[in-house]
């Protein structure tokens, strides 16, 4: 890397380094020099619309902000004179003259902090609490660096209705100051444009165009706005109330593959918020709507199971861990290999796989690694595999000329490639959509197919087809009549593109067609040489899949050391997990996929929440969620990315490794003498070096199937909702519910 | 060709097209064949004459009467009383009339005559004939350019004629012209701000309806001088005939290879394209004009980066309003010493002023820079009506400042009325009579800058508001003598704080209201 040219400016007479791109407001703060400031923010582009950040320079007239103001050589800055301090001030009490200001300027305060600080359905005066931002507020904050202590304007209340009818969070535009960071987030951060101004100068207020819903303008509920927001107006629906958070972690979301960076605002016992790390190198603080607002519903759901239960002819009695891992021992002892299903759910994080594979192989002896994703993918399990497991970085969207999304749609998931995609193209790349429902990419798409899934290979094949020049096969004949011109200007592109970029999204899963879909994409990845990102819900596939938690292969056996490593051969017989036969017992490890199971006599799950079907466990192990447990995932690039706990396991919860290592050593089988996290990661370390301090991307190699691989013929799966161990979110987060029926 | 005795010259312009000029066209055209004087009289149309607020107005060559209020009733004693029997009709001639075109030299009165460089062809020539304008010497400029002068030769001649940009705030043309020269990029626009949202100006609207041709010359050898691609005239939507005159004088001029590729068989290609705005009076502001050019919001933009350096769509853009560009074609025919032998030495050339309010005659005057105020008002404006005195004047409109009585001698150029902290601005003067209420006159002001704050920034949206609340409980008498401190703080914060220039010049009008007529408010407040 060249190192850049630096710019020596002054800055209240200390002389600092600045580079020439940026403002001077953002040279002060990498020197921790102070300037007040509401409507600057990092990753934002310039607004100067608070005016507070206004300096002095020499050379330049009246009063510059800082803000919009670049460096020059040489130049000198002062930030607090006497006049600047005192315009400051101005400035703040216009600003909060239509902003209401109790909890800033009140006889009572003192006396309203001390006693009044409650919430309470009683006939009492509890203080005037209307604003949810109390004490986390820039506002607050910046009045009092500002010195500002009493206003001479009279507080005007705009009285605009709050909106609450949207999920998620609820706007209180009475509290906005118009600093244009929500609308600037929304449209040059997350490129989505459901937030703009409306209506002009003291009228003026934010919201989707056309007094439309947001909902219905298209947000995508990332949340990014309420993270943007300096004051009470946007505000979370469930944490609002909480107050100033405790303490903050760290983590990996856990709801799908991406791998997405969290970090998680907590008290002492709750997960309270969860916000973007725009400092992550994953996805730069692109996350969904699930990462943003599906956490502290599903984690502090009412429903959670606190402690381990047994069916009894009466009904489910709590009992205690001791009976709990007895009674489980005592089930799972002497049952043959091939009475037995155990079903591990591919959320769980790596340390928990690992555990259960061993578990599975060294107590019941089985070779049976059974998952939802087997289940779901039937034949073309190892297909898939092979194209999830080499999926290419998100960054390699970026530079794409050419892109083609398969099933993929990133309104409430899969953000940060769905935005590196808009990125690209508008950039100039030549986007194609194919899906079977409108998706969020179509606007900005050169083509938008949509059409039935069955049709999908067709329309891949076609493409291919005309990237080659080739002739149109009388197949195609109504897809040419469709799109036929579009068709080849951009597939032109494609041809004349080296960096084609092919996108699978999770809407290839659901097809019944996926096989025809797989094949077709196989071929644009080997014979037109497209680069291939794959997103997909199996948060921690390609953990299961270097901890060996899978039929047939062994732990470590899947990590590509040199890039002339053989493929892995499979026996066909090996994935193929029979669904018809009826079991003496079923254990679920973090599964909920009721709909494939066979019969069985005894049921164990190992679960957070109650699964949504007929069949009662008859044995129920509550675990702890990521939330409160440490380890890692291995995202669909191949990176080793932390969780870390949050909070500690809810009630008498425990997580899933502790189970599984008790079950079997109460049965006093196996070899799993693990005390805690590290010691799992210790015996890791064998297989991946380094582990789970991993900086370079995990590389697999491909599985190669011997045999014809029978299908377990339960017919296609269920159309795929987001769902965290097997409970759909929308069943737990209620704003979830809402986003999904509409998109449904 | 057909020798006519008398041309009759209809002015239509939005003003008069509102009195009903194209009935009394009718009506005169009608009459002229009913008395058989088709073959010797013709009815010419042309853009406005400069006089407002007086009815439909005929002009009748060779004698150069003016008629104004004239109605289709009175079209058929007209038509026989001047036109055929030969005797003026005395019940509507313009008593008033100032000297108002170079068409004859005489002197008829007690008027002086108007210098006229930028309304040289209105009110004479027919706006919509691109061969009348042609007659008149235009698109000589262009040719000139285009032959003799390479681009450095033009923006030095526009440099040395001293040209100050006509939109208001007076900088040097020649020199926005050299930044642009000097701006690297393959792809350059010329803007001309015709967002005309002064209150109380309407020159640009009157040159556009008057002398569409002229403003494409404009462009055209600024395109030139600046290796620009293409030209935009953002218009104010409201100017309905200003567009179609602009329209289909660029149709003309590009049937005519005048606009297009290679004009006048010269490697310069350039086009110009007419966008319509929506009537915010922000979007007069040039950063804000691009914005609502490229489709968004008004809302000012960041300076620095400025136009001239990325303008629209991020690309090197010279804006400049419709009178700059409408002085360019004949400083280029006449030569930048020409064009310095009119005005003043800091400030050279004519300025058109709209004078309106309490004055005998309104409407539109061009004069050399430097005349003072009480010419501008007695001589060209024909003094107060009914009779009236003298109170004071607003200057440069809303966004400019009051003047009272003792100002009336100043100079009326960009440089001068700096040094009194007043501004020339669009060169409105609202001139106002003994009876006129001072607080009532501010209260509208701050009103309308109320109405039109875009919202964008602290300063001007919530202190607009607060001067509102104030100026409103002064005029009700229902104010504090601190009240009135308050006001004049607000509007410092303002211009100190504020992001453009809307914000930061409120504090004009204010303070010079207070300066020159403050017992009036003294009296309204209580201590």
């Amino acid at each position: 890397m060249t190192k850049e040219k630096t710019i020596q400016i002054t800055i209240d007479n200390k002389t600092i380094d600045a580079r020439p791109n940026q403002t001077i407001l953002q040279a002060a703060r990498e020197y921790q020099i102070y300037i007040p400031s509401l409507c600057a923010m990092e990753h934002l582009s310039s607004y100067g619309a608070c005016r507070l950040c206004v300096v002095e320079v020499d050379g330049l007239r009246g009063f510059p902000t800082s803000c919009t103001t670049p460096v020059e050589e040489g130049m000198v800055i002062r930030t607090d004179t006497a006049e600047v301090k005192g315009l400051r001030q101005e400035v703040l009490k216009l600003l909060l003259s239509e902003h209401p200001a109790s909890c800033l300027f009140c006889t009572e305060q003192d006396e309203c902090k001390q006693y009044m600080g409650t919430i309470r359905k009683v006939g009492a005066t509890t203080g005037c609490r209307y604003c949810p931002n109390d004490h986390r507020c820039e506002l607050q904050q910046i009045a009092e660096n500002i010195g500002l202590t009493e206003t001479s304007y009279p507080v005007y209340y705009r009285n605009f209705p709050v909106e609450k009818y949207d999920p998620f969070y609820d706007r209180d535009y009475n509290l906005c100051i118009l600093c244009g960071r929500c609308v600037r987030v929304c449209n040059n951060v997350r490129l989505n444009g459901t937030l703009s101004f409306k209506q002009r100068g003291r009228v003026t207020t934010i919201g989707p165009a056309f007094d439309r819903s947001h909902i219905d303008a298209g947000c995508e509920f990332c949340g990014a706005c309420v993270t943007a927001c300096p004051t009470g107006a946007l505000s979370v629906k469930v944490s609002k109330w909480y107050g100033r958070p405790e303490g903050q972690v760290a983590t990996t979301c856990n709801y799908c593959s991406a791998g997405c960076r969290l970090i998680l605002q907590t008290t002492k016992t709750d997960v309270i918020d969860a916000l973007p790390d725009y400092d992550s190198a994953v996805e730069h603080g692109i996350i969904c709507v699930k990462g943003r607002f599906g956490i502290t519903e599903y984690v502090h759901s009412p429903l959670r199971y606190g402690t381990p239960k047994e069916m009894t002819p009466a009904g489910y009695n709590d009992i205690s861990w001791e009976e709990a891992i007895a009674k489980a021992a005592g089930k799972l002892s002497g049952l043959k290999p091939d009475d037995c299903l155990i079903v591990v759910s591919p959320q769980l994080l790596t340390e928990d796989l690992f555990v259960a594979q061993q578990f599975i192989r060294q107590v019941t002896g089985s070779e049976e690694v059974a998952s939802s994703f087997i289940f779901d993918l039937d034949g073309d399990a190892a297909s898939f595999i092979n194209l999830a497991l080499a999926s290419e970085p998100f960054e390699t969207i970026e530079k794409a000329q050419g892109i083609l999304a398969v099933g993929f749609d990133s309104t409430y998931g899969y953000s940060p490639i769905g935005v590196k995609a808009k990125q690209a193209a508008q950039a100039g790349a030549s986007l194609m959509s194919l899906n079977s429902f409108e998706s969020n990419l179509d606007l900005l798409s050169k083509i938008a197919f949509v059409v039935n899934s069955s049709r999908w290979a067709d329309v891949l094949d076609l493409t291919m087809s005309r990237m080659s020049k080739g002739k149109a096969e009388k197949r195609f004949a109504d897809l040419v009549e469709m799109w036929g011109s579009d068709l080849n200007k951009t597939c032109e592109t494609f041809s004349c593109s080296s960096h084609n970029v092919l996108i699978v999204g999770p809407g290839i899963i659901d097809s019944p067609d996926r096989g025809k879909i797989l094949r077709s994409i196989e071929r644009m990845k080997n014979e037109y040489s497209w680069k291939v990102v794959v997103a997909h819900q199996y948060t921690n596939l390609a953990g299961m899949f270097a901890m060996g938690a899978c039929p047939g292969i062994k732990p470590g056996e899947m990590i590509k050391e040199a890039s002339a490593d053989k493929a892995v051969v499979l026996k066909a017989e090996l994935i193929h997990i029979d669904l018809r036969k009826k079991r003496k017992l079923i254990y679920l490890i973090g599964d909920a996929s009721f709909d494939s199971l066979p019969e069985c006599e005894f049921l164990i799950y190992q679960n957070a929440l109650p699964p949504q079907c007929s069949r009662q466990p008859d044995l129920i192990l509550p675990v702890s969620l990521f939330t409160e447990a440490s380890g890692t995932v291995i995202s669909a690039e191949g990176r080793v990315l932390q969780v870390k706990e949050a909070v500690a396991p809810y009630m008498d919860s425990k997580p899933d490794w502790w189970i599984l290592k008790s079950i079997a050593e109460k049965m006093g089988k196996g070899k799993m003498k693990f005390n805690d996290v590290s010691s799992i990661q210790g015996e890791i370390k064998k297989i991946i070096k380094g582990f789970p301090a991993v900086k370079k991307r995990i590389e697999f190699k491909e599985i190669e199937v011997k045999g014809n691989v029978k299908t377990h013929g339960k017919g296609k799966p269920a159309a795929w909702k987001s769902s965290y161990r097997g409970i759909p979110l929308g069943e737990v987060v209620s704003g979830i519910k809402v986003i999904e029926l509409k998109g449904g | 060709m057909n020798i006519v005795r008398n041309h009759v010259l209809i002015s239509i312009d939005a003003g008069t097209l509102m009195s009903g000029a194209r009935a009394v066209e009718d009506a005169l055209v009608k009459e002229i064949v009913k008395q058989g004087l088709d073959k010797e009289v013709s009815v010419l149309e042309t853009g406005s004459i400069g006089i407002t607020g007086r009815g439909v107005i005929l002009v009748v060559y060779p004698e150069g009467i003016y008629y104004a209020d004239v109605t289709p009733d009175d079209v058929p004693e007209l038509v026989e009383e001047h036109l055929l029997k030969g005797r003026p009709l005395t019940r509507l001639i313009l008593t008033e009339t100032p000297k108002r075109t170079i068409i004859t030299k005489e002197k008829t009165g007690l008027l002086k005559e108007q210098p006229r460089i930028v309304l040289k062809n209105c009110g004479f020539i027919d706006p919509e004939n691109i061969d009348e304008y042609i007659a008149a010497g235009g698109y000589e400029g262009i040719a000139k350019v285009l032959q003799t002068m390479t681009s450095e030769d033009v923006v030095a001649e526009i440099k040395s004629s001293g040209l100050l940009g006509r939109g208001g705030a007076g900088f040097p043309t020649g020199m926005k012209w050299d930044f642009a020269i000097k701006t690297p990029g393959d792809e350059k626009f010329v803007i001309c701000n015709a967002d005309e949202g002064e209150p109380g100006t309407f020159k640009d609207r009157l040159i556009l309806e008057g002398d569409p041709h002229k403003l494409i010359e404009g462009m055209l050898i600024a395109g030139y001088a600046i290796h620009g691609t293409r030209g935009f005239v953002y218009i104010r939507g409201e100017y309905s005939l200003s567009i179609e005159r602009i329209e289909k004088a660029i149709l003309d001029a590009r049937a005519y290879g005048l606009l297009g590729k290679n004009i006048l068989e010269s490697n310069f290609s350039f086009d110009i394209v007419v966008m319509k705005g929506a009537g915010a009076y922000v979007c007069g502001e040039e950063t804000a004009l691009i914005e609502s050019l490229e489709g968004k919001r008004g809302h000012p933009r960041n300076k620095p980066p400025f136009p001239i350096n990325a303008g629209l769509w991020g690309k090197p853009t010279l804006v400049n309003n419709v009178e700059t560009l409408a002085n360019i074609s004949e400083i280029i025919r006449n030569g930048a010493e020409w064009y310095k032998g009119y005005g003043t030495e800091k400030c050279s050339g004519t300025k058109v002023f709209t004078i309106l309010g309490h004055v005998a005659t309104p409407g539109l005057v061009e004069t050399e820079m430097g005349t003072t105020l009480k010419d501008i008002i007695f001589e060209y404006g024909g003094g107060i009506k009914n009779g009236k005195t003298f109170k004071g004047a607003l200057v440069g409109g809303a966004a400019g400042a009051f003047l009272g009585p003792d100002m009336l001698n100043v100079k009326m150029d960009f440089v001068n009325l700096k040094e009194y902290s007043a501004a020339l601005g669009s060169g409105a003067i609202l001139v106002m009579n003994e009876d006129t209420d001072m607080v009532d006159m501010l209260k509208s002001v701050l009103h309308f800058f109320k109405h039109e704050s875009c919202g964008h920034c602290v300063p001007c949206r919530l202190g607009t508001a607060r001067l509102v609340e104030l100026i409103d409980d002064i005029a009700a008498s229902k104010a504090k003598k601190e009240d009135i401190d308050q006001l004049l703080e607000i509007t410092r914060v303002m211009k100190d704080s504020s992001f453009c220039p809307l914000g930061q010049s409120v504090t004009l009008p204010v303070s010079s209201a207070l300066k020159y007529f403050k017992n009036e408010f003294m009296s309204r407040v209580t201590s």
